[in-house]
């Protein structure tokens, strides 16, 4: 065990003792997300580097410190890559990227957060270090905690090392804009899709506030990057023609899309079925519009039929707070989920714990029985009330 | 033969005149199976060599009685063991003395939504029948273990089957949106959603590939992906082992991602051309690999051009190309009734399951080579190479004492190998009984008890598939820790 993995071992273990709240830090770029949360820091940044990389496997082994730019910029060497293009700052670490569960438009070719993660190394609220999923690509060996740690924003162990799938970088990687006619309705426009036959590596739907953003025409457009060999992609290309004018762009769009959310912005991400994904746009539109919202930032990914929305600080200044306690509590078209991931603290107050249920609560405090770790970031019932609900239940003896 | 010894329980209550008549009043009585003859229909899953007799099996027609049964188990202590079809390969289905749970009657297609390419279903749906009823709208379901023909949705849940075609599309667990789940107390909650995606923490995919232990899924909405425009299909046969596994490794660097790539070693080979299965596979090659790739037509063919030069680059014999479903079927007969190739050989087959880092694979095949042979058993290799996921299998004669307990030492020694190469000891076939004694080998002990903690949330009595996934000490030290 290096130095650094003992002092954070140490560290969690006074903790423990001494019921003392800890807030993980890594890189520092995440704070902003998710409710107020405070505690003595807890420092994994220094904790980086890789462990092992055979590029031969297509799996690296990383301390949580490793930045998404060094994991980048390592597995480009090998013409591999990591799949994931979570809206974040370069300088984020992949220990912040696993625990928030944080991905972005590839997810729909390379899979979510908890489909590249393969293994994991954690200090739980214990204090004691625990080992889950391996190094291979293949593993039902015990119960699956890695997908457990994967998106619990560390409130049930931290993060201190992880094992990633990779892929071969395609032959080709290309990306184009697809102008959509902005006289017509949004299901008209998205209708061809249904049944054309393209697997994007990414598509986004874009509006017009985040068109211009990336330096694209103010209006609606679909993002489309293709990968694969030259026969393929230009294939795909002419059948993109249906949906409207189709011109490539230089690639770094998708990555502006990473890093162009301004600091202070509220965020969520409101997800349905897929088929309704015009009614939720059209619902968020209207919604903001009712709130005199003017500019909000949306992309939409089709086929998660998730949108996300970034409002700008100045385009919500306005706003008192019962003005804001009614935008976030009535976000949501009917039956759709939102996921909120930055507002302001006042806002917070109007969004329910998704860690409230009995069998949260109870893997809470099995794992981290003094709630120590990021307590309050996932909004979960205090001590006392959730003693109360494990207890109701009769999940612990 | 072994027969099972009972797992720790204690405390578990005795099945009373009482309690049976109660569990028929759920289910009726043609749903309630307690006589010996009956029970023998359930007293091993697809682990060769182990049997386990339960006390009772009981057959719920519908989601509330199958919560009825669970709560009525509940009240009065009883374990039992969730099953399926049965073709688990790794005796997490037997049940040694308690009461089985059989998921069969439980077959009803709820609702296809062709549109969001989502499907619910209860969990005795059969894997085949889901693909075959979602085909009409351009759909399939993506996981194909090699049982797909028997084993069920349900089944796949708890063992997070994969099958050939994850390399490219995943494991079970990569296609389950949500699941209803009757917890061990009777308790129905949902974990996930069919609709959206859902904050907090990954119930659903924790639940996924918990063998049982977690409670049994009534509810499972899974998702569809559209049938591939085209398929290629490509068999390509190597002087060596070694030079098939360094084609799979020049396919995989190419950025290609193949629907599947699938070895076979000589003695599987052998097997299949002797059987009715024959392919035409020649027997003299010392390994095949079968590879697929499948998507859009456009650009396909450059990708089978590319995968056929890295074959031949690695010293490929001969690449045979097929397009045409008939023809892809032929080259794909001898993979899929391989096992029942092998099994023709001997009364019992033993497969294996256990990954290793893919660059791994020649070295480790090796050393299968060697163990099999200073233990004097035919070790047929059949295997998901494109991700390491190794299926040594051997063919023998469980009644034959010393032939079981060579087999047993080999066995060992492979999954040790498999263990120090960097690998695990399941990809697909889950823990159950048969991987219990590896479970301290692979995981530290605070990496164990904190599965049984997260286990105890969902079963604190453990009386879900006792016994099966984590070892009961592991439990014990974790308990005996003090729990505040």
């Amino acid at each position: 065990m290096s130095d650094v993995m003992r002092a954070l071992v140490d560290q969690v273990a006074q903790a423990h003792e001494s019921c003392t709240p800890l807030r993980i830090v890594g890189g520092g770029t995440w704070l902003t997300a998710g409710r107020p949360c405070s505690g003595d820091t807890l420092p994994v940044g220094e904790h980086r580097g890789a462990v092992e990389y055979t590029p031969g496997d297509l799996t690296i082994t990383v301390r949580a410190g490793t930045t998404l730019r060094e994991l980048h910029e390592t597995t480009a060497v090998n013409g591999q890559w990591l799949g994931l293009d979570p809206a974040a700052h370069a300088g984020a670490n992949i220990g912040a990227t696993i625990a928030t569960a944080a991905d972005g438009p590839l997810s729909v070719s390379m899979g979510r957060v908890r489909d590249l993660v393969l293994g994991l190394e954690c200090i739980t609220g214990r204090g004691e270090v625990i080992r889950a999923g391996g190094r291979v690509v293949k593993n039902v060996a015990g119960f699956d905690l890695v997908r457990l740690q994967t998106g619990a924003w560390g409130t049930l162990g931290v993060i201190t090392e992880a094992t990633l799938r990779l892929r071969a970088l395609p032959e080709e990687d290309r990306t184009f804009v697809v102008a959509t006619d902005q006289r017509a309705a949004l299901e008209s426009v998205l209708a061809p899709l249904v049944n054309l036959p393209v697997a994007p590596l990414a598509m986004e739907l874009v509006n017009g506030a985040l068109a211009s953003t990336l330096g694209l025409p103010a209006s609606l457009c679909l993002l489309v990057r293709l990968g694969g060999n030259s026969a393929r992609i230009g294939g795909e290309q002419g059948l993109l023609g249906v949906l409207g004018d189709v011109s490539e762009v230089e690639r770094p769009v998708f990555d502006a899309l990473q890093s162009c959310e301004p600091l202070g912005a509220m965020v969520a991400q409101v997800s349905h079925m897929p088929t309704l994904i015009s009614t939720t746009w059209r619902h968020i539109v209207d919604h903001c519009s009712a709130h005199q919202i003017w500019q909000p930032m949306l992309r939409a990914s089709l086929a998660r039929g998730m949108v996300r929305m970034v409002i700008p600080p100045d385009a919500y200044a306005h706003m008192d707070d019962e003005a804001l306690h009614r935008f976030v509590r009535l976000l949501a078209p009917p039956g759709a989920h939102v996921s909120w991931q930055q507002l302001p603290t006042k806002g917070w107050t109007q969004v329910p714990s998704s860690v409230a249920d009995r069998l949260s609560v109870g893997i809470r405090r099995a794992l981290d029985p003094e709630r120590i770790l990021n307590r309050g970031l996932l909004g979960e019932p205090d001590g006392d009330a959730a003693v109360h609900a494990v207890r109701a239940t009769g999940a612990s003896a | 033969m072994h027969t099972v010894s009972a797992p720790s329980l204690s405390h578990a209550a005795a099945i009373t005149p009482q309690i049976v008549q109660a569990l028929t009043q759920i289910v009726g009585d043609r749903w309630l199976k307690t006589r010996h003859a009956e029970l023998t229909a359930y007293d091993a899953d697809g682990l060769p060599g182990y049997r386990a007799m339960p006390s009772v099996v009981v057959l719920p027609g519908s989601r509330d009685e199958v919560c009825a049964v669970v709560r009525l188990l509940a009240q009065h202590g009883i374990p039992y063991v969730p099953r399926g079809a049965g073709t688990g390969l790794s005796g997490g289905a037997l049940a040694d003395g308690i009461v089985v749970i059989g998921l069969n009657r439980l077959t009803r297609i709820h609702r296809i939504d062709a549109g969001n390419r989502l499907a619910h279903v209860e969990p005795g749906v059969v894997n085949a029948w889901l693909t075959r009823a979602v085909a009409p709208y351009g759909l399939y379901y993506a996981p194909d273990p090699s049982s797909q023909a028997a084993c069920t949705i349900g089944g796949n849940v708890a063992e997070n089957a994969g099958g050939p075609h994850c390399l490219k599309y995943g494991v079970t667990l990569n296609h389950v949106a949500a699941l209803t789940v009757c917890l061990p107390d009777g308790e129905l909650v949902t974990l996930g959603s069919p609709v959206g995606e859902v904050d907090g923490y990954d119930l659903c995919g924790l639940f996924v590939g918990s063998e049982g232990c977690f409670g049994i899924a009534t509810d499972i909405w899974v998702r569809l992906l559209p049938i591939p425009q085209s398929v290629h299909t490509l068999l390509a046969d190597f002087h060596s082992v070694q030079d098939a596994a360094r084609a799979v490794s020049a396919i995989i660097a190419t950025g290609i991602v193949p629907a599947a790539l699938e070895m076979m070693d000589q003695a599987t080979i052998r097997a299949v051309e002797a059987s009715i299965y024959a392919a035409g596979y020649p027997i003299d090659a010392a390994a095949v690999l079968l590879a697929e790739v499948d998507g859009l037509t456009i650009g396909l063919d450059a990708d089978v051009r590319a995968i056929e030069e890295c074959c031949r680059a690695a010293g490929a014999r001969s690449v045979r190309i097929a397009t045409a479903a008939d023809d892809r079927a032929r080259l794909w007969q001898g993979r899929k009734k391989a096992f029942g190739a092998l099994g023709r050989i001997a009364p019992h087959l033993v497969v294996q399951d256990a990954v290793v880092p893919r660059t791994q694979l020649p070295a480790v095949l090796a050393q299968i080579h060697e163990i099999g042979t200073r233990h004097r058993v035919n070790v047929c290799n059949v295997f998901h190479a494109g991700d390491g996921n190794l299926h040594p299998n051997i063919s023998y004669d469980a009644n034959d004492p010393g032939q079981s307990e060579r087999v047993h030492l080999a066995m060992r020694e492979i999954m040790q190998a498999c263990i120090d190469a960097g690998g695990t000891i399941t990809g697909e076939h889950g823990v159950g009984l048969d991987k219990l004694g590896y479970m301290d080998t692979l995981f530290t002990e605070p990496s164990l008890a904190a599965m049984c903690a997260v286990r105890e949330v969902f079963d604190p009595e453990r009386r879900s598939n006792p016994g099966k996934v984590v070892p009961v000490h592991a439990c014990r030290e974790w308990t005996s820790k003090g729990r505040t």
